[in-house]
């Protein structure tokens, strides 16, 4: 009689319990969503200037300027990238392409200006660098929210700002990160603040927004910056004459503009 | 002052060994706050600008020290199983503390660089455990076809499976070594792992080292005291040399420590070469005491003439020796000029209590217990009879003994052109050490476990995109690549070359430097984009371009062998000034161990050198006589003639621990001369006549050397056995130099003594008769 009434508040109490959990997961999905999309879908497309800036453990820089140009062709899924490269001088003109695939490997082509050829290159690995910098090709196009599960932290401030935190575990096990824990800025629900655990839960990288601006009414992350604290390095990324909405035309992410870039949009 | 410290010590015993306990008491209680430092490096100075720009350069790429761990299947290592367990063996490794996980070269921890279907991609070369031996063969093709792995994680033929692990320090080679080595034994199937690279041979030795003086130090001083024992038979008296020879060495360890040294791989062996240094001047005096007691049958004026006969001799070998270890303060290695000073501060130790601690002692002892004390009837024991041939062969032959001294002079400097100057820590292990034989089977199947690094610094950003500055290197490894014990070179000009390769779909014509400066950084821009690690990039060139580092692997890690690749690149310099101005400068372990090794070796040569004229002006002085001098400096020059020559005929190289011992030889040699010379002129101010001094000569003088001989070459024989060469080397140096000294000085002295008689010891000299033994008894 007892033992079955301890039985039943129990089962009662995680029941309550569990469905608390679940709706604060589907919450933190929710977010981690609409975040991603605010980040990485602004607008129906957008131009760009990008300087980044590598700096290593000793504190030397390496710099690389290039334009960037978007276009959504579905909001959360296919997306096309054209990077057109101005610095360092001696690989200025070569071009970069991007299809990134919801469910597949993205395609990748690049332009080498020097002997002019293009060549396809392999995008197997997503946790690998994007052009020597602490920047993984999956820090600059995002990582899709379905890949892990979330959870919702807690509410909180930061930099003054009320924030949401919250916490993704890869559902497969996964190279880049065991733990991510995310500080959303609560109005503009965009990420400002990533922490990257790895396997031993030792903090490896920490991505931060470092300067918001509106752009077109966007709230746009202008200066970005990742440090892999463990190898005390890190990269800026500064974003300048950035447009959305230019009205790109897909047929621009193709071979053939990889050798002549479009002069519409990059001069 | 003799007189002074004699009487002192005879008529205050207790207040003497009380003193010495109390300040033993405070020396032994520094010996717990010991720091132990085996980094062979510290032989140079912190701010050597050899070692100053290795750790620039290793800084400057991000290198760390290498432990190489190998397995070799003669059946072909490339199969499912194998490659499985290497593969599951690096994911624990990665995950051992100290190890750098990211700089791993094994076949799952790499990078490859290849096209498939006109796609190039960049990724790990083994990303997960093969499924098919097929698969692990593909793997050994893709290490084959990339120049930058091949030779370095598989043999060509298939048969060795190699790593390449960085470690943080190489202070923590050793226990990473065993972490290894118990990660291994766990996955293996029974094939044969081995772990070699130099820092895992200088941490190891040194771990080993420590070991081995805990043992050495104290077993050669229960031998020694046995064998005084065998000699003197008496317990109690043959304790005094030892408690002498164990306080000096807890007060030179005890202040080493105190002043806040390291101890480091030589100040380590200071407790090995101050016993037997110590024991020696104990063993004359009892020696003396041992002969006298039965005469006088009075302990205090068996003292007081012991001391009066052998005070000047005993001061005079004291000093010698001193001089022979304070030499090598001069040298430029730091740990070398510590174990100079501190050995030669253990000497002056040891001479201050055998003339203090040691009358005091016996002052103390009962007669009772001396009663028997020098009774075996000595005259007519082994040791005489042994001796009185040696009087008798030299009254027959002493022109014979000159003669072959002369032959042995002359030989010996044969001996000694043919030295060799070599060293190589993973040699100071055993032929059959598992470390010798890892480095023995790694390099045969390898491009080499030993890595240098050759360092072209172009000054101004982007000048090693240069074409024809990456043409000169491609030419330079060429050249290097000549040299026999050149593995393997990699270097930024392989990674462009084989982007190029890949590029352009693996076409073979492809695979060389391109003549255009623009397309070299767009091959390495294109490494950077296709995902490659920039970390590994930047191993073989700086961030901004300005410098290369051309990793050169070699197969053997023997200096001499070393300083051939260095002078195969000198010459390629000097030959082919290159297209701009660039310096060119080596760095890396095997490169660094050359720079001290060089060092040693001419600083060790001034030491004995200035040592030797030291100890020439301070025997002229001793003995009133330049001839005199002269002699007394025949017995250690024949015998340090006698040993490195035959050093030379064996072909064993002159390496660190040959070096030191020079100063050991010259100090010990000199005793048995200083001995026989003073007290033959003793015996003979007391005879007055050559017919009777000569045969006293034969009587205590003789076995007291001869105890000597015996008892510390024989207290040495147990490191014949050692497990490190070194010590192997020192006891036999101690073996050798006691039996060539002795020996020399029983023959050689003796012979030219007989020659030159009416020069030497005139008999027109006033009979003294028996003046000093009269005024010591009243």
């Amino acid at each position: 009689m007892n033992f079955k009434r301890t039985f039943s508040v129990t089962a009662v109490l995680l029941l309550i319990g569990a469905a608390g959990l679940f709706a604060q997961d589907n919450r933190a999905l929710d977010l981690m969503k609409q975040a991603h999309l605010n980040l990485y879908y602004a607008g129906d497309d957008g131009i760009a200037e990008v300087k980044m800036t590598i700096v290593n453990s000793k504190g030397k820089e390496r710099q690389r300027e290039f334009a960037m140009l978007r276009l959504d062709l579905e909001d959360g899924g296919r997306q096309d990238y054209y990077t057109y490269f101005r610095q360092p001088s001696d690989v200025s003109r070569l071009t970069f392409m991007v299809h990134k695939m919801p469910d597949a490997s993205d395609n990748r082509w690049l332009y080498v200006p020097s002997v002019d050829l293009v060549k396809r290159i392999s995008a197997d690995d997503k946790n690998s660098s994007f052009v020597g910098s602490d920047f993984t090709y999956e820090d600059v196009s995002g990582r899709h929210w379905s890949e892990d599960n979330h959870k919702l932290l807690r509410e909180d401030t930061y930099n003054g700002r009320p924030v949401y935190v919250v916490e993704s575990i890869p559902k497969e096990s996964y190279k880049g990160f065991a733990r991510k824990v995310t500080i959303i800025d609560k109005e503009y629900i965009l990420p400002v603040r990533e922490e990257y655990y790895d396997k031993k839960d030792k903090l490896e990288r920490v991505f931060t927004v470092e300067k918001i601006e509106s752009i077109d009414g966007i709230q746009t992350p202008t200066l970005r910056k990742i440090e892999n604290v463990q190898k005390n390095q890190y990269t800026t990324v500064e974003f300048t004459n950035i447009d959305y909405n230019v009205n790109v035309k897909e047929n621009v992410f193709t071979e053939r503009f990889l050798k002549n870039p479009p002069r519409e949009f990059i001069k | 002052m003799k007189k002074f410290l004699t009487e002192f010590s005879i008529n205050h015993p207790w207040l003497v060994i009380v003193g010495m306990v109390l300040v033993t008491v405070f020396f032994a209680a520094q010996l717990p706050n010991i720091k132990i430092d085996t980094d062979p490096e510290n032989m140079l100075e912190a701010d050597e600008p050899a070692r100053v720009f290795d750790h620039q350069v290793k800084e400057e790429f991000s290198l760390y020290d290498f432990i190489a761990v190998g397995v070799v299947d003669e059946k072909g290592a490339f199969n499912k199983q194998l490659l499985t367990d290497v593969y599951r063996i690096m994911e624990e490794v990665a995950e051992i503390d100290g190890v750098i996980a990211d700089d791993i070269l094994a076949p799952s921890m790499v990078e490859d660089i290849k096209q498939t279907d006109g796609v190039l991609t960049v990724k790990t070369l083994l990303a997960e455990e093969p499924k098919s031996d097929e698969e692990a063969r593909y793997i050994l093709g893709r290490i084959k076809d990339n120049p930058i792995l091949r030779g370095k994680l598989a043999s060509d033929d298939g048969k060795a499976i190699a790593m390449f692990i960085p470690i943080e320090s190489k202070n923590m080679s050793h226990r990473i070594a065993g972490e290894i080595q118990e990660i291994i034994d766990r996955h293996s199937h029974g094939e044969q792992y081995f772990i070699a690279g130099l820092p895992v041979a200088e941490d190891s030795f040194g771990a080993e080292m420590f070991k081995q003086m805990a043992v050495s130090a104290p077993l050669a001083g229960l031998i020694i005291f046995l064998l005084m024992l065998l000699f003197f038979r008496n317990f109690k008296i043959v304790l005094a040399p030892m408690i002498v020879a164990v306080v000096s060495v807890i007060w030179a360890m005890g202040l080493l420590i105190f002043t806040g040294h390291t101890v480091h791989i030589m100040s380590s062996m200071i407790p090995i070469f101050l016993i037997p240094i110590a024991v020696l001047n104990s063993i004359h005096i009892i020696s003396e005491f041992h002969d006298r007691y039965q005469k006088h049958k009075h302990k205090k004026t068996t003292i007081r003439n012991t001391i009066s006969e052998l005070f000047i001799p005993i001061l005079f070998t004291t000093i010698t020796t001193i001089v022979g270890f304070l030499s090598l303060a001069l040298t430029p290695i730091p740990p070398v000029r510590v174990f100079g000073i501190f050995v030669a501060f253990g000497i002056l130790v040891a001479w201050f209590l055998s003339v203090t601690f040691n009358p005091a002692f016996a002052v103390l002892m009962s007669d009772k217990t001396l009663r028997n004390f020098g009774k075996t009837e000595d005259e007519r024991g082994p040791l005489s009879r042994i001796m009185h041939f040696f009087r008798d062969f030299n009254r027959r032959y002493y022109k014979g003994v000159i003669f072959g001294a002369g032959v042995v002079v002359v030989i010996a400097a044969v001996g000694l052109s043919l030295i060799v100057v070599n060293d190589n820590p993973v040699k100071w292990f055993k032929q059959n050490h598992p470390l010798r034989v890892a480095d023995r089977i790694l390099n045969q199947h390898l491009a080499g476990t030993y890595m240098n690094y050759l360092v072209f610094d172009g000054h101004d950003e982007d000048a090693m995109k240069n074409p024809e500055v990456l043409h000169y290197i491609e030419n330079m490894q060429r050249h290097l690549e000549k040299n026999r014990i050149v593995g393997a070179t990699t270097g930024v000009t392989d990674i462009v070359k084989k982007i190029r390769y890949e590029l352009y779909n693996a076409d073979p014509a492809k695979f060389a430097l391109p003549d255009n400066q623009d397309e070299v950084a767009q091959d390495l821009f294109l490494f950077e984009i296709s995902g490659g690690n920039p970390d590994d990039l930047f191993k073989f060139i700086t961030e901004d371009y300005a410098k290369a580092n051309l990793w050169v692997q070699l197969k053997e890690g023997d200096n001499q062998s070393v300083v051939s690749v260095v002078d195969a690149a000198k010459n390629y310099l000097a030959e082919n000034p290159p297209p701009v101005a660039i310096d060119v400068n080596w760095a890396g372990l095997p490169y660094v161990n050359v720079v001290w090794q060089e060092k040693m070796v001419g600083g060790m040569r001034s030491a004995l050198l200035s040592s030797f004229a030291v100890v020439f002006i301070m025997m002229i002085f001793l003995f009133r006589s330049v001839l005199l001098g002269f002699i007394s400096m025949l017995p250690l020059s024949i015998t340090i003639m006698a040993i490195y020559g035959a050093i030379g005929f064996i072909g064993k190289p002159y390496d660190m621990p040959v070096a030191v011992l020079s100063s050991l030889t010259l100090g010990l040699s000199i005793d048995f001369a200083i001995h026989f010379i003073k007290r033959t002129k003793y015996i003979h101010e007391r005879t007055g006549d050559f017919k009777q001094t000569y045969p006293e000569i034969f009587e205590g003088l003789a076995r007291a050397i001869s105890r000597n001989v015996l008892v510390i070459a024989i207290g040495f024989v147990p490191m014949f056995f050692s497990s490190l060469v070194p010590y192997i080397t020192v006891g036999s140096f101690f073996f050798a130099i006691m039996m060539v000294s002795g020996a020399v000085t029983m023959l050689l002295l003796p012979s030219i003594f007989i020659m030159m008689r009416k020069r030497l010891l005139p008999d027109a000299t006033v009979v003294k008769d028996n003046v000093v033994e009269n005024v010591a008894k009243s």
